[in-house]
């Protein structure tokens, strides 16, 4: 045969790899899966890590700029927190040592300093979490009291309003050892004079406005002689009741004495 | 090496490659700004070689199937990014190729042979086939179908640097040279890995060699 004499060598095999296709009906298969793959990828959303990790790849990629701003953004916090305490501080020894200027306080500072301690255990309700400027109450106490030592404003921060105004308080007490510390505290504050004088009364005797002779005779008279409390108001009930019991307790009086009639007689 | 960046270089290379990337790109284009019809174009254009590089790595048809159909359904997806630096059939063949090349690390142990038909419709073919053998009917077919399956093993015994120049110049018809640029080594490389390729196929198909 003719065919059989021909040479085949290794190019001629592989020639053979170019004729293996697949039948024309696979590529229907093909397009048909290849369709169905697309649309599944069109429609098909990307989970949710995906884009994650581009924004994990982003943030990779330009490493240095982000950790340049997150450390300007610490930077930022921190000095702003902390100069945010510095002020509202300033602002709560402004506002506690304003009135101490003004008040002619004469009290020892240093007695004051030493018995004005910081108490944790009475903290209750303020706590020591609460920032000096939510404090008002001790900047008022301060100025109604007008004691607010320099040893006490150093450290505004462990105060609170109960123990401030008890120390305040005990100290102004025991310290009020001459009259002119006594006429300076209360008579600094005028307002807070004026006000105890507006409410108060003077001085009234209560048997003043009593009439004894009066109330005394119709007390003695009322049980014996009805006509003179009826020339008054109405008799209550209790008054009637009572005017019943005098009636009762005269009727055993005499039964007491043995009055039948016109004798008299004792028992014993 | 890189072998799909080594194939992709060489399809750019020559200018019918450059025309044909021009218009690829033109279609790339209208994808791009949204018709999605535009790309079956290229599916058509492009299947039976992505299918045939990928079929001739891996000597598994329904592999090759769906390594094809992932190649083109990643291509879509990523089409966005396609900046047109290369031809988009060098960009489809690497996205193939890498997927090839995953698959068969993945499957290093497991391989099994999943085999086309030899299409006889091609007179070189038919000629070679019929120099072959004088059988005709279920003895011939049974002759075509044992080549076919020593053929296939003789490929896949076959380093993937051997492989790949064994298809790309047996597949893809490119030349010496424009394998050498793509490979990025010399002439002489080329050739050496093509020979010691051909006397490593030789030696196993040697019963059917004459």
């Amino acid at each position: 045969m003719k065919d059989s004499e021909r040479r085949i060598a290794v190019e001629d095999l592989l020639r053979l790899k170019r004729a293996e296709r697949p039948a024309p009906e696979f590529w229907s298969r093909f397009e048909s899966e290849i369709r169905a793959k697309q649309l599944a990828a069109i429609v098909v959303r990307r989970p949710w890590w995906d884009g994650l990790s581009n924004v994990f790849a982003a943030v990779r990629r330009n490493r240095f700029p982000f950790a340049a701003a997150a450390t300007l953004a610490l930077a930022w916090v921190g000095v702003h927190y902390a100069g945010g305490l510095s002020v509202a501080a300033h602002t709560a020894k402004t506002t506690a040592g304003a009135p101490v200027a003004a008040a002619p306080v004469q009290a020892p500072a240093a007695l004051v300093a030493a018995r004005v301690e910081p108490r944790r255990d009475e903290v209750g309700t303020g706590g020591p979490g609460i920032p000096p400027m939510q404090r008002p109450v001790v900047a008022s106490t301060a100025s109604h009291l007008t004691v607010a030592p320099a040893a006490t404003r150093a450290e505004p921060e462990a105060r609170t309003p109960l123990s401030d105004g008890i120390a305040v308080a005990l100290v102004d007490y025991r310290g009020m050892n001459s009259e002119s510390v006594r006429q300076g505290i209360f008579g600094s504050d005028r307002e807070f004079e004026s006000t105890v004088a507006s409410v108060r009364q003077p001085p009234a005797e209560p048997l003043a406005s009593v009439d004894p002779s009066g109330e005394r005779l119709e007390r003695l008279l009322a049980p014996a002689l009805p006509s003179f409390s009826s020339s008054r108001a109405p008799l209550l009930a209790s008054d009637r009741m009572k005017q019943k019991a005098s009636y009762d307790r005269m009727y055993e009086s005499m039964d007491r004495y043995g009055t039948g009639g016109m004798s008299l007689e004792f028992r014993f | 090496m890189n072998a799909s960046k080594a194939i992709g270089k060489a399809l750019v290379a020559s200018p019918e490659r450059k025309l044909e990337a021009d218009a690829d790109l033109a279609v790339v284009r209208q994808v791009q700004a949204g018709d999605v019809a535009a790309f079956d174009r290229l599916i058509v254009k492009y299947r039976e070689r992505v299918l045939g590089i990928i079929y001739n790595m891996t000597s598994n048809s329904e592999d090759a199937a769906d390594l094809a159909q992932d190649a083109f359904i990643k291509a879509f997806q990523s089409i966005q990014r396609f900046q047109g630096q290369s031809s988009f059939f060098t960009w489809l063949y690497r996205i193939a190729l890498n997927s090839t090349l995953s698959h068969l690390r993945k499957n290093r142990l497991r391989s099994f042979f999943s085999l086309e038909s030899i299409r006889e419709d091609d007179p070189v073919s038919r000629e070679i086939l019929d120099a072959l053998t004088d059988k005709t009917g279920a003895g011939r077919d049974t002759f075509v179908r044992e080549l076919q399956e020593k053929l296939n093993d003789a490929m896949q015994k076959l380093s993937i640097n051997h492989r790949t120049v064994v298809t790309l110049f047996e597949i893809d018809g490119l030349s010496h040279q424009e394998i050498a640029e793509v490979m990025d080594c010399s002439v002489g490389t080329v050739r050496s890995r093509l020979h010691y390729a051909k006397q490593l196929l030789q030696a196993e198909l040697q019963p059917y060699l004459r």
